[in-house]
């Protein structure tokens, strides 16, 4: 069952070396993944993007028959 | 601020909110990209999600409530968005080779390549429920409850996803050896379940797995 491995340690145990060692090592797999996340958002954003929020003002003032400034 | 909440049918161009909508719509782009990464696992899909979520949500502005977390609306419609374009995928080409290279979290063979981080690889073989739940809680930022939100779960099963993606991400890159004996898994059960979705992966015939998935 999957059940019986959700709990790394389980609560009455004392912290271990080994309990010590599995957290230490999950926040370092932490850190990892925002390190991956904020890679990405720290890209410039490519010039798609700002095309893309151009043609929608452009739609936009095609729609409304007005200049939106 | 406007105190009342637009119906659908308000969409005046020139509504003054729309510029402060489209300023923060455009500060978060970033953040947009990013977890778009993260579920694509590849650059350009992840760029096509997000520009059709920019899309997406600069047409539905009407229904945001100025006042609520304008970065968990925007991930709620980037995921359902990924999912559907997934769905239709499916059920559009499931036959076609071409296709279901083009499907976003698709042909993942290619994000095995040299250039991925470990943590990169191993985050390809959660499952995508675990996968969301890590990175909107363990990266993005985001709290229990607007995960719960944005992946339309309770609570509870975003703890729990994000925990056993968690233990999963540890035992593919560590290799089991940081649990002890008596906490392996019964019969090696997340083993298996990795190892299957490592063979499914690396399966060439895409095209074949996209089939098997089509709803009858």
């Amino acid at each position: 069952m999957t059940q019986q491995w959700e709990t790394t340690v389980s609560k009455d145990e004392k912290p271990t070396e080994k309990a010590r060692a599995i957290r230490a090592r999950q926040r370092a797999i932490g850190r990892e993944l925002r390190r991956m996340f904020d890679d990405v958002a720290q890209e410039p954003v490519p010039d798609d993007f700002m095309d893309l929020l151009r043609q929608i003002d452009d739609a936009e003032d095609a729609k409304g028959g007005k200049k939106v400034s | 601020m406007p105190t009342t909440a637009p119906s659908m049918t308000n969409r005046a161009p020139d509504r003054p909110e729309d510029g402060d909508f489209k300023t923060e719509l455009l500060a978060l782009i970033p953040f947009l990209r990013a977890f778009a990464r993260s579920l694509t696992g590849n650059q350009e899909g992840a760029d096509d999600l997000a520009q059709e979520t920019l899309v997406k949500a600069w047409q539905s502005r009407a229904t945001f409530i100025p006042g609520t977390n304008l970065k968990a609306w925007l991930f709620t419609i980037l995921r359902n968005q990924f999912y559907s374009d997934r769905r239709r995928a499916w059920r559009q080409a499931p036959w076609d080779q071409e296709a279901a290279e083009r499907i976003p979290g698709g042909g993942e063979d290619q994000y095995f390549s040299a250039q991925l981080s470990d943590t990169a690889r191993a985050l390809r073989c959660l499952s995508d429920e675990q996968r969301e739940a890590l990175i909107l809680v363990g990266a993005g930022g985001f709290s229990y409850e607007d995960a719960a939100g944005i992946c339309k779960c309770a609570v509870g099963t975003v703890k729990s996803r994000v925990a056993r993606a968690r233990k999963a991400l540890m035992e593919i890159l560590d290799g089991d050896d940081t649990l002890g004996d008596t906490q392996r898994p019964a019969g090696g059960e997340a083993a298996r379940e990795i190892m299957a979705q490592l063979d499914r992966l690396s399966t060439p015939d895409l095209g074949a797995q996209v089939g098997k998935r089509r709803p009858k």
